[in-house]
């Protein structure tokens, strides 16, 4: 904040002025980068003023799109019961509204310029803030238009109402203090803004968007310590506090389930890591053949299965494995006739998840130690070939020793990842036979929170699952630090 | 290099059966390869001729290195399949979009985050980064989203996938390799830092871009998990993988089938052989990635070496 300082060029008032003008300036693009973000939450929507209304959309959409609003009204307003002008004005306030935040966000945007910038931006969240009340005020009069049919449509007080309006009152206080004490002289010709800022506004969406789509999950934790069931509203009367927690540790169904799942989980990741070395492996032996046009049709081929998906990977086992698949027709040849459908068979599970998963991935996973490969100096083979060393000792003592530090970082991350199986694959194999040994984590918590609505559950498991996945990364990190002596993320 | 000290002893020895020892070597290496070759990609070969042989030989299992009775009824059946269409033109609007500002975010955003006059650059960096590693969990997000009302919405889709951190840290590691003197050069003749992105970097990262905009389009198509969480109440914006999900699970599992819904099932149930259309259904949504492999190879390892500087 204080290189803003040095960036009020000439401006001769004395320091204690210019802070609290940085404050004001500060709180105006706090204030309007919060009323943005709002306009997107459907939980704050203002406009919500029946229970009949979408409870998913928010100000945005009931502002932009007048058919999500009235979904549910049609009947209604053919029967005469509501009044289409009714939800015509909510849609126009609404869409003011949003105007009035768009108005208040450029201004705030332009506050960071220099003072011209800075002087002639300060009209913008004025008039966007009369325009936030007045659009507030419209949405206000179709409520108690509405309130006339209060009982066939419940009637509601949306209580973002209460946030915007306590945002676009802020918003002009701060506004027209500004104008009045401490509006800056237009000294420069031209409207610029220093370098930083005006990049920092380019990333500012995409930064946006991190928040909103990867931080702010987060806040959905507070849902581990309340006893809710889907659909309902949090109240604080649901408030349990530690008791989905303690439930993990002492209701005795939850502590075989869990068993039963980190069993599975800790099996499968267990396997896979026993058998990470195998890509390595593939890749020195691959570089072993002579022939560049084999070489790169193995590599070519064998990359195919990682880029088909999972459900498609079930499709073609279905066409393999099922009662009249392949698999049966090839074992009658050796006289065994069976009707098996081999994916409702849950006998090792484990080893088969863990062929899927290297018959998906290897070629794949080679592709790096490959990479690796071409980057090793050929002087160390020429020298180890003068030196007497056959081709088995070049691969033992060159090729693997080069590709070590590259498989130590990968081994590394797939410990610290290893309660993150990932769900599709044990999703799409999953059926009622097998559900007991193939359960992993990550569908665990999507079976019991997605499909069984145990949510606060479900999210202490979610909770603890990142916090021992965290925890392990910064270990390995340390690890890898200790060994290597750099880290890997 | 210690351990080929002590063991030098052994040395010797191997290298008296070098000859022998190399051609058995690499018949048997050869063997192994081309087995497994084959093997990643005979099931694709064998869903293939299953869709395209007879539906009569398909269901009695005759079917298994040749197609019999070659026909593309089955393909032509595929219209007739309620909501495929859908699922199609839902699946491909949002592979393209998706990825057009995905490409785009990630190019800006990669972009940006090299410039070092950027206010607090390493911290918004490192803010991007972190959620590479950390993420609230399947819950949390699906309650975000909900609040954030993409619950049965198509701009779930499209909106979460415009971030794509991995891949602003391959555009980045990919624009710190271009001298800088080119972009100093427009500066000094006036151009802004968007003319210069548009102009000068966009132009000069087309081969990371393409990287980027390929595996994004390959992940948009494969996307199913999304479809799966969010979109319950929305039969019309499954995505093809996740209508597929569904006719797969209609005769493996008998829950699905007591509870599924009507309509689709009816149609599968009806055509002449389910089974056989639930392949070709498969088949069809295979063939658009394997049309556009020949040109995502050569950007594979690219994408993999730049990747792995940053672990």
């Amino acid at each position: 904040m204080k290189e803003v300082n040095n960036n009020l060029k000439k401006a001769k008032t004395p320091k204690i002025h210019m802070t609290s003008s940085l404050i004001l300036y500060g709180a105006v693009r706090v204030l309007s980068l919060c009323a943005f973000i709002f306009m997107f939450f459907a939980d704050l929507n203002p406009g919500r003023i029946s229970l009949w209304i979408n409870k998913n959309i928010s100000l945005f959409t009931t502002g932009i799109s007048f058919s999500d609003l009235t979904t549910r009204f049609a009947a209604l307003f053919r029967q005469g019961v509501v009044d289409r002008s009714t939800f015509e004005l909510l849609s126009i306030a609404s869409t003011m509204v949003i105007i009035g935040i768009i108005a208040c966000c450029i201004g705030a945007c332009m506050s960071m310029g220099n003072n011209r910038m800075k002087s002639r931006g300060i009209w913008l969240p004025l008039a966007g803030s009369v325009t936030m009340i007045a659009g507030l005020a419209g949405i206000y009069l179709s409520y108690s238009q509405l309130s006339a049919v209060a009982e066939r449509v419940q009637v509601n007080f949306p209580s973002g109402f209460y946030w915007y309006a306590a945002l676009a009152i802020l918003i002009f206080v701060i506004t027209v203090i500004i104008l009045v004490f401490k509006r800056p002289a237009a000294v420069e010709k031209k409207m610029a803004m220093p370098e930083k800022y005006s990049l920092f506004l380019m990333l500012l969406p995409i930064l946006l968007l991190t928040f909103v789509f990867c931080y702010l999950p987060l806040w959905g934790w507070r849902y581990a310590f309340y006893d809710y069931t889907a659909g309902e509203t949090l109240s604080a009367d649901k408030f349990v506090g530690f008791e989905w927690f303690s439930m993990l540790f002492t209701n005795s169904a939850t502590i075989n389930d869990v068993t039963r799942v980190l069993t599975n989980t800790f099996a499968m990741s267990g396997l896979g890591i026993l058998v990470s070395w195998v890509p390595m492996v593939f890749a020195v032996f691959l570089n072993e053949i002579r022939s560049t046009r084999f070489k790169r049709i193995v590599q070519t081929l064998t990359t195919i299965p990682n880029f088909i998906s999972w459900v498609l990977i079930y499709a073609i086992a279905l066409a393999i494995f099922n009662s009249e698949g392949l698999f049966n027709s090839v074992l009658s040849l050796f006289g065994v006739t069976s009707s098996t459908n081999w994916l409702m068979n849950a006998d090792n599970i484990w080893i088969k998840m863990l062929l899927w998963g290297m018959w998906k991935g290897l070629g794949w996973s080679a592709i790096i130690y490959i990479a690796a490969i071409t980057g090793i100096d050929p002087q160390l083979y020429e020298a180890a070939t003068i030196d007497g060393a056959g081709r088995f000792q070049r691969m033992w003592y060159i090729t693997l020793p080069s590709l070590l530090p590259t498989y130590l970082v990968l081994l590394l991350l797939t410990v610290a990842g290893f309660l993150s199986n990932g769900l599709e694959q044990y999703l799409v194999f999953q059926n009622a036979n097998n559900k007991d040994v193939i359960e992993v984590l990550d569908l665990y918590v999507f079976n019991i929170g997605i499909d069984g609505g145990r949510i606060p559950l479900s999210t202490v498991i979610g909770m603890a699952k990142s916090l021992i996945s965290i925890a392990l990364l910064f270990l390995v990190n340390k690890v890898s630090k200790i060994i290597r002596g750099e880290s890997i993320i | 290099m210690r351990k080929s000290v002590a063991k030098a002893p052994k040395k010797r020895r191997l290298k008296q059966q070098r000859g022998a020892g190399n051609a058995i070597f690499d018949v048997m290496n050869v063997t192994a390869f081309v087995v497994f070759t084959l093997l990643c990609i005979f099931p694709f070969y064998y869903l293939f001729i299953n869709t395209i042989s007879d539906n009569e030989l398909v269901s009695r299992g005759a079917v298994t290195i040749f197609p019999i009775g070659i026909n593309i009824s089955n393909y032509i059946a595929l219209k007739d399949v309620n909501d495929l269409a859908n699922a199609f033109l839902v699946t491909v609007t949002r592979t393209i979009l998706g990825t057009g500002l995905m490409v785009i975010a990630s190019g800006l955003a990669g972009y940006l985050v090299t410039k070092r006059a950027l206010w607090h650059r390493s911290f918004w960096y490192r803010a991007i980064v972190i959620t590479m590693y950390f993420n609230a969990g399947l819950i949390p997000w699906y309650l975000n989203m909900m609040m954030l009302g993409l619950t049965n919405s198509y701009l779930a889709y499209i909106i979460p996938a415009i971030i794509a951190p991995f891949n602003i840290i391959l555009v980045k590691t990919y624009i710190e390799s271009i001298p800088k003197e080119l972009e100093e050069s427009a500066i000094i003749d006036g151009a802004t830092t968007l003319v210069i992105f548009r102009k000068i970097i966009w132009p000069l990262s087309k081969p990371i871009l393409a990287t980027i905009a390929i595996f994004g389009a390959v992940g948009n198509w494969n996307s199913f998990q999304d479809s799966l969480i969010l979109m319950k109440g929305a039969p019309e914006l499954y995505t093809l993988q996740h209508r597929l999900y569904v006719y797969l699970q209609k005769s493996s599992d008998l829950k699905a089938v007591m509870g599924g819904g009507a309509g689709t099932a009816m149609v599968l149930e009806n055509a002449l052989n389910a089974k056989v259309v639930k392949y070709t259904i498969s088949m069809a949504t295979i063939i658009p990635i394997m049309l556009i492999y020949p040109f995502m190879q050569r950007y594979f390892v690219k994408g993999i070496m730049l990747g792995a500087v940053k672990g």
